[in-house]
Parts: C-alpha cells; structure tokens; sequence
C-alpha cells in the first residue's frame, strides 16, 4: 500500500527495472540512474499518481527502451574494418551474381563449378611451381636453372624433385579442403606467392627466348655500334659530303642519321652524305675546323680542305666525286687518285 | 506498409524536438515534455523524454544543474551547450530539407 510518494516513486523505479530484467545490469542502472529525482519531479509538478499520468511501468519500461537505443552517445560512425567487410560483401554479390551469368557458358549453373573441376590441373602446376622455387633456392651451381627444376644441372634430379612436387601438391590438395580457417589462410597466401613467382619465371622466360634474335644479329654485325662516317683525303683532311656506294651503286646507309644541329636540336640529316655530324670529326684538324660546321658543309673560309667539294645529292653519282669501297680509288676522282682513301691513315697527319 | 503514426515518426525526431525545446529557455525532464505537449506534440510520453534527455547528455549536448526548492524536490535543469546548439542547427536543417521534400511529394500527388 502507497503511502508517501517517495514510496510511489520508489515502487515505480522497481517496477520499470523488473520490467528491464533481460538488459545487462550496468545498462540497467545507466538508465534508471536519475529515475527517482526526475519521477519526484513529476509527481511534485501534478495531481494523481505516477501511474495514471505515466501509463504502467512496464508501458514506461518499453518506452524507455526505444528511446535509450544507444546508451551512452550517438551511434559510432562505422568502423574502417566494418566498411571494409562492407566493400568486400557488396563485391561478393557482384561476383556471384557474375559467376551466375558466366555458368551457361562453361555449361553449368555457375562459373565456379567449371573452375572447380579444374582444382587437379591447379595442383599439378603448383607441384611444379614448388619444385621451381625449392630448386632455386637450393641450386648454387651458378648455371641458368632452365625450365625444369634442375639442381647442380642434374635432369635426373630435376625430374625426381618434379615427380615428389607434384604428387606431394595433389596429396596435400586432396586434403587442404577440410583446413581451419588459419591454414587455408596461410594456404591461399603461399598460393598467392606461387601465382607471382610464375608470373615472373613465364615473363622471363618469354622475353629471353624473344631477345634470342636480336643478340644473334647484332653478334654478326660488327658494324652495329657505327654512328657516322669520316672519310678523310691523303693530306688526312676530313671530305665533308661524302657519299659511299657499294659495287652495284647502291649508297650505304650506315649509322645515325642525326645530328645537333646549328641550334643544339637533334635533327634528322636529310641528305645520305658523309659525314651527318662533321663537327664530330674524330681527328679533326685546327685548320679545318671551321670548315667542319655542319652549317656551311662547303666552308669556303677553309679552301682545299674539303677534298673534292660540294656535293649536290640530286646528281648522278657516277658524275660527283664518290668514294666507292669495292671500286677502290680507281673510281675515286681525288686529285691524286693513285692513292686509295684507305691509305691515308688518319694516325698519319 | 507501414501505417504512419505519430509515435512511429517521433522516435527519429525526439532529439531534434527536445534539442529545440530548449533552444530558448533550460529547463528540467517534466517541463520539456510539457513544452513538447503544449507544442502539439501530445502523444510524447514521459519515459521517452527522459530516455532523450540522458542520451543527449551523454552524448556530450546538454549540460545540467541542479536547482534547489524550497517546496519539493530538487530540480535536475537540462541546457544545451555549443555542441548541442551546432546540432540543433544542423539536424533541424536537415529537417527543414525532408520536410519540405515530403511536402512537395504530397502536394504534386494531390494535385496530380
């Protein structure tokens, strides 16, 4: 029986608190904790007793409940892991809706199953992925490994390290499917790891057998590293506008046609004579170095010292004053033709 | 569907009501559900205020005091703080922003 409103309140609270009996005890007193000040509030505000102005207490309880939702602050925002898993669930249905779509394909329901079939062929290269990377690691032998898992250059240990690696791999895969969650994942991890040392062993692989021809070509080509010609006459002075032929006529292309020019840009010389860069002149004269300005090809300042003077490409070549390799200095029109070109050593001036 | 009714949309505004009762004036848990009912909010019930009051201030929005009386008890006052002033204004545009959303979307339907 109620006699005082402290004994109202008191009753009150009691019964809200009964009627929160399932939250922890800590939440509990959290919430009732300014209920016997803030019900003395009310009762001293009005007429009637708590519970006809405030409904029962279990009514209260419930309404307490709702609004006390997040007890002890608004919600936290999301945590950077929880939106992660978010990321990673959204993706998750995205693949699975794409496997779905791409199983007709492959004549299944879904994609996966295909890719499921396919576990023992994944196992037989992981065997011989293993076998790779232990060769690797034990083989000091300091000769190219190659494509089988030689040890010491051993193929017969090579094929028994393959033999072990892939029926160990197919054992294993049989069984890795019934792993905890903490092997598998260290399973997928060195699985991950497999995948990029393979990746990397296919690219090498590919670019040397493709490099192949190159190296072989540029081993028969002595006069691959040639730059630029630099045809000098018997007095040694550099001929600038040369231009160089074979026994059929043809002009030889030979070397870098550019060249710094005038302004420093590195241009592309447009007439086929020797030398593009005369200032590169690798023996050059000082008096003939003013003549040897790409520029003014015919130096006039410098008389003589361009051998047998300009030359104007549009002309017959048989009429222009050429250096013919297999013609020798015969069909050279030097001044003094008795002399090969080749005779006059640059070492000579 | 569900039916709406104004117990069901008060739970999303019960801060933001609370906030704005005492936007003016402090005061203590009875008087502001008495401002929220003389506003027309009549069917917010006391536990929820209550409830309201002591998540606002855990959170950081309202700061208290109490007032002593000669006649009955103590008197627990509740005043909103910078926080909880910048959250009145940002939640009530937030508010003024749906309401009127909600008012256009009626309006064309009933035209319509």
């Amino acid at each position: 029986m109620i006699t005082t409103a402290q004994d109202e309140i008191n009753l009150y609270v009691f019964a809200v608190r009964a009627a929160l009996g399932d939250l922890p005890e800590s939440l509990r007193d959290e919430l009732l904790e300014d209920l016997p000040e803030h019900l003395a509030e009310v009762v001293a505000d009005g007429e009637g007793s708590l519970a006809e102005r405030l409904g029962s207490p279990e009514a209260y309880a419930e309404d307490l409940r709702t609004t006390a939702g997040f007890v002890g602050g608004f919600p936290d925002p999301p945590q950077r892991a929880a939106r992660l898993i978010e990321v990673r669930d959204q993706a998750l249905v995205h693949l699975h809706r794409l496997d779905a779509r791409l199983g007709p394909l492959f004549g299944a329901a879904h994609a996966s199953e295909f890719l499921v079939l396919l576990r023992p062929a994944w196992w037989v290269l992981r065997g011989y992925l293993v076998a790779m990377v232990v060769a690797w690691m034990l083989d000091d032998s300091g000769q190219p490994i190659g494509l089988l898992p030689r040890i010491g250059g051993s193929e017969v240990v090579a094929l028994l390290l393959l033999a072990i690696g892939v029926l160990a791999s197919i054992w294993f895969g049989r069984r890795s499917l019934s792993l905890t969650k903490w092997p598998q994942r260290a399973l997928y991890a060195g699985s991950v790891i497999l995948v990029l040392v393979a990746l990397a062993g296919f690219s090498e692989a590919d670019s040397s057998r493709r490099d192949a021809n190159y190296t072989d070509v540029n081993y028969d080509n002595p006069y691959s590293n040639i730059e630029d010609l630099f045809v000098y006459d018997e007095q040694g002075r550099l001929v600038t506008n040369a231009r160089i032929f074979d026994q059929n006529g043809s002009p030889l292309r030979l070397g870098n046609a550019y060249c710094y020019d005038g302004e420093g840009n590195y241009t592309e010389v447009q007439t086929l004579t020797y030398p593009y860069c005369a200032d590169r002149d690798p023996f050059r004269m000082p008096a003939a170095s003013a003549s040897a300005d790409p520029g003014a090809g015919d130096a006039s300042g410098a008389p003589g010292a361009n051998g047998p003077g300009p030359v104007d490409p549009s002309a017959d070549p048989t009429s222009t004053p050429s250096v013919s390799p297999s013609l020798g200095s015969s069909a050279s029109p030097t001044p003094s033709s008795s002399v090969k070109p080749g005779s006059v050593s640059p070492s000579a001036r | 569907m569900h039916r709406v009714d104004t117990t069901q949309l008060l739970k999303g505004v019960l801060d933001l009501a609370c906030l704005a009762a005492l936007r003016d004036e402090d005061g203590y848990g009875y008087d502001i559900l008495r401002r929220l009912r003389t506003s027309g909010l009549t069917e917010v019930g006391d536990a929820s205020v209550y409830g309201t009051l002591r998540r606002l201030f855990n959170a950081g929005l309202l700061t208290t005091y109490v007032v002593p009386s000669d006649e009955g008890p103590h008197r627990k006052y509740y005043a909103l703080n910078a926080a909880g002033r910048a959250e009145l204004q940002r939640s009530g545009k937030i508010w003024h922003g749906f309401a009127s959303t909600m008012n256009d979307l009626l309006r064309e339907r009933e035209t319509a």
